[in-house]
């Protein structure tokens, strides 16, 4: 098997967390360990997927434009059928002839997402793959899986590696961008990679474990529990992971899908090698398609412990499969992950119920005037999503969006070039909406924010701010779920407070703000004159 | 620029409220009455040649269109020459502008504006909240109508140390005028404490810093000032008007301590008028919110930029004040029914010059008085009439 690069990683968790004992205390039957992350009102597998991957692109260096595809795994997609991928990649900011695909169906998908990708890399069809595996599934009401679901995102992204024994280009040169230093390691400044993937085994049965049919919004766990752990997680996790050793590697240490925070362990243990990632479950609980590579990041952010093999074992639909990491140093971007995990505001079970819209109000919400699959958002989706500005050639003040703005406001030119917008600001003032119709819910900020590169939006903001936002504060434009219009899940950006260190989930957005300085001088900013 | 005169001759409303027991057309019927009613010599009905009607959404009340043809038919008069007026918020204001013009350029001899506007045939979710979407479509949404104005609040107290307190003195103040208006939707005193102790609905606005939906209709009969004499010894005469525009969206404001579109349309209409702000008696201006008419009192001239709420505060704008603004209770107390409200203020403003305004009179020295409204999503249009008794 063909080896490839890890370049980068990134993981994003949502902001809320909930005690396993309040389901117990709902239900009356008593108090079970642990906490999960669930998804607010506006985040989503998606939202969820695109903070991870935008994380993992910074972490590698990586500008969007030069991915040559997103493999996206998640057991349920935003749209059952739809346009998921594309929403995404195109919020991502990578190209329109960007390749991939979209793995779902079960919470294998995270693994099947690595394995496409990688195929690709192998095959000489993509130079670097952008992979995210995310879940947010919805457990249904009463069932075990309430005290286990969580929800969360991890991205890795992949370069090839040239084969040292083809011959190379007519010019000599490296395939881009990842080029070699004469060994076998590789990446895009010539060093060494902080991680290969090197081996890769699947094991399958035909069994009926969590269940989902058409119509159903929540998950069902339909088997026994004690059945299905004898006679098929451990077994096909430890044959999964025994495959690898048959191909010559020998795992440090195992990163193991874990749907209980007790599966983990027993599998690393028949596995011979210890567990990595064992603060995951804790903090999140059961992340499906992504818990695997979430413990495989986990396991690589630790600089001190020196190359080592991690074997990644993940679960879903009567499928496993386990891939072989040589790590040699730490994985950019993993370190962020031990604050990711950590925050989030504690919730009850019923808001947990309200914010997974299993408890929803007798009234009917209001239907946007503009329908998602009308024509407004067919023109504007992608300047929105892929945050398009169009910038004056004469004053250089930036107006948003560019469909609405054949001239400028600054200066009412008509020579205006599209850019992407910066993706952090300042509050230049805001609100705090209280009242409006569902399916809204207050308290709702929506903030004028003065972005860095003199552009201006007036967006929502996060009702996690909502009570301390102030004037002046620094913001992340953050992609996240504004409503669920007719059903659809309409996106856009939202204000986000960026953490104390300014370096915060989010990021700087660094291409779409490195675009901007390439182009010269930066926009003036709108000055307040009356 | 050389225009006829145009004299306002007559003017009425309906009492304004939840009239939930009236259609659109019978609170037509009901202002154009009241205007007719109004004429001191008389005036038949039949004299109207054209009409200028303002609603600014029907959609309010189920009507996706409203053409001209649907008030002359309910006032009797179909056949007469009828245009719609929809412009924001200013729609009643601009529609009088485009009848004074009508007017003044000779083509119509008697032009009837008339303002008319069911708010409450909905209910409140699905009226002016619907669809929270006042803003952009795609990128703004969530925005009720207070967020429209709210922003400026939280900028105008971070800039100039404006207080909840000193925009509450703005709604005690309209609250206390419309008390002693009969045709006010609300008619009850309220505290300080009352508005600062009332529910949140746009922080920082709360309840009582809020206007109420309003159904409501007001008309007024304008002709030439060579006619106005057939109709009345006291004609009132329009002195000049301005109307401007700005960017629509909030995010494109240059400022948001102040409407620039108020600022321009106002300086065009004291051009036009000859007069300046230090000449007005009273002033009937845009107060959605509390925030609008602090803003608005600074954009019109009234007093300095960022003195707006001390000027409230300390009773600058109250009716023996320096310079009495919406004697009629405003936006605030008698209500805003849309394309009604700008029509309604010119009434106000009728009777104040005329000296016909009972309890809630103003002290009338030099004669003019001004209108004023201003909306359209981020505040894109507004229009200023200013009216004169002065021949």
């Amino acid at each position: 098997m063909r080896p490839v690069a890890v370049l980068g990683v990134g993981a994003a968790a949502p902001s809320l967390r909930m005690a396993a004992s309040e389901v117990g205390a709902a239900w009356g039957t008593g108090a079970p360990k642990g906490t999960v992350a669930l998804c607010d009102a506006d985040e989503d597998t998606l939202t969820l997927a695109w903070q991870a991957a935008t994380d993992a692109l910074r972490s590698a260096g990586i500008e969007p434009a030069a991915v040559s595809g997103l493999w996206w795994g998640t057991a349920r997609p935003p749209f059952a059928e739809g346009p998921s991928l594309g929403f995404l990649a195109t919020a991502l900011g990578l190209g329109a002839d960007a390749g991939g695909a979209l793995y779902a169906g079960s919470t294998h998908a995270g693994m099947e997402a690595v394995s496409g990708a990688w195929d690709a890399l192998a095959a000489g069809h993509a130079e670097v793959t952008l992979v995210v595996a995310s879940d947010a599934l919805v457990p249904g009401l009463g069932t075990a899986g309430e005290t286990t679901t969580g929800a969360a995102a991890v991205a890795l992204v992949l370069g090839a590696i040239p084969d040292p024994t083809a011959g190379r280009g007519a010019s000599g040169a490296p395939r881009t961008p990842v080029s070699t230093d004469g060994t076998d390691s590789a990446s895009p400044n010539g060093a060494a990679p902080p991680a290969r993937l090197v081996a890769r085994a699947t094991r399958s049965a035909p069994v009926v474990d969590r269940y989902r049919g058409d119509g159903d919004t929540a998950t069902g766990d339909v088997y026994d529990a004690r059945l299905f752990r004898e006679e098929v997680f451990v077994p096909l996790l430890v044959e999964a992971g025994r495959a690898l050793q048959g191909q010559g590697t020998s795992p440090d240490a195992w990163a193991v899908t874990d749907p209980d925070g007790r599966l983990g362990a027993a599998v690393a243990k028949r596995l011979g090698g210890p567990l990595a990632g064992g603060d995951v479950y804790p903090q999140v609980g059961d992340t499906g398609a992504a818990a695997a590579l979430l413990a495989l990041v986990s396991a690589g952010a630790d600089d001190d412990v020196g190359p080592r093999t991690v074997g990644a074992v993940g679960y879903g639909g009567g499928r496993a499969t386990a891939v072989a990491a040589e790590l040699t140093r730490a994985l950019p971007g993993a370190a962020a992950l031990a604050e990711v995990l950590g925050r989030g505001r504690r919730v009850g079970y019923v808001e947990a119920l309200r914010v997974r819209s299993q408890l929803v109000p007798m009234a009917d919400p209001i239907p946007m005037g503009v329908p998602p699959t009308g024509a407004a958002f067919v023109r504007g989706n992608a300047e929105m999503l892929g945050l398009e500005g169009a910038r004056c050639r004469a004053c250089g003040v930036i107006s948003t969006p560019p469909s609405i703005h054949p001239h400028c406001v600054g200066c009412g030119g008509s020579e205006l070039d599209v850019v992407r917008l910066a993706r952090r600001g300042t509050v230049q003032t805001f609100v705090v909406n209280q009242t409006m119709p569902p399916p809204f819910q207050a308290p709702l900020p929506l903030i004028v924010v003065d972005l860095d590169d003199g552009a201006r939006l007036m967006v929502q903001g996060s009702p996690a701010d909502a009570a301390t936002l102030g004037i002046g504060d620094r913001v992340t434009l953050a992609l996240r779920r504004y409503a669920l219009e007719r059903g659809v899940p309409v996106y856009g950006y939202k204000a986000v407070r960026a953490a104390p260190s300014g370096d915060g989930p989010g990021g700087d957005g660094s291409f779409g703000d490195a675009r901007l300085e390439e182009k010269g001088t930066a926009a003036p900013a709108k000055e307040g004159a009356t | 620029m050389s225009w006829n005169k145009v004299a306002v001759v007559g003017g009425g409303l309906i009492k304004f409220g939840e009239l939930f027991d009236q259609s659109y057309e019978q609170m037509a019927a009901g202002a154009f009455a009241a205007a007719v009613g109004s004429v001191d010599h008389g005036i038949e009905p039949s004299a109207v040649d054209a009409i200028i009607v303002a609603t600014q959404r029907g959609t309010l009340w189920g009507q996706e269109g409203i053409g001209g043809n649907t008030v002359p038919s309910a006032l009797g008069l179909s056949g007469v020459a009828c245009t719609r007026v929809e412009n924001a918020c200013p729609s009643g204001s601009d529609a009088f502008r485009i009848g004074a013009m009508a007017v003044a350029s000779g083509v119509h001899d008697v032009v009837l504006v008339i303002g008319v506007e069911k708010m409450r045939d909905k209910s409140t979710q699905e009226g002016l909240l619907a669809r929270a979407a006042a803003g952009h479509p795609l990128y703004n949404r969530g925005e009720t109508a207070p967020v429209l104005f709210a922003p400026f609040a939280t900028r105008h107290m971070h800039e100039f140390g404006t207080t909840p307190e000193m925009l509450a003195a703005v709604a005690v103040k309209n609250h206390h005028n419309g008390c002693l208006d009969p045709y006010a939707h609300f008619r009850s005193e309220v505290t300080v404490e009352q508005v600062l102790a009332s529910p949140p609905v746009c922080t920082p606005l709360r309840l009582l810093d809020c206007c109420p939906q309003t159904d409501g209709a007001a008309a007024v009969i304008l002709t030439s000032a060579e006619r106005a004499t057939e109709f009345t010894d006291k004609p009132v005469y329009v002195a000049g008007f301005g109307v401007a525009t700005d960017h629509p969206y909030l995010h494109e404001k240059t400022t948001y301590v102040g409407l620039p579109a108020t600022v321009t349309a106002s300086s065009r209409a004291y051009a036009m008028a000859g007069v300046g702000p230090d000449e007005l008696d009273m002033a009937e201006v845009h107060d959605c919110f509390t925030i609008t008419e602090i803003l608005d009192i600074e954009d019109l001239g009234f007093v300095e930029k960022g003195k707006g709420g001390p000027a409230s505060l300390e009773g600058e704008t109250a009716l023996d004040g320096r310079i009495p603004v919406n004697p009629s209770g405003g936006l605030l107390a008698k209500g805003h029914p849309i394309g009604a409200t700008g029509v309604a203020q010119l009434t106000e403003c009728w009777w104040q010059l005329r000296e016909e305004a009972g309890e809630r009179q103003v002290s009338i020295r030099r004669g003019y008085a001004l209108q004023h409204n201003v909306g359209g999503r981020g505040s894109g249009v507004s229009v200023v009439n200013i009216l004169t008794r002065n021949p």
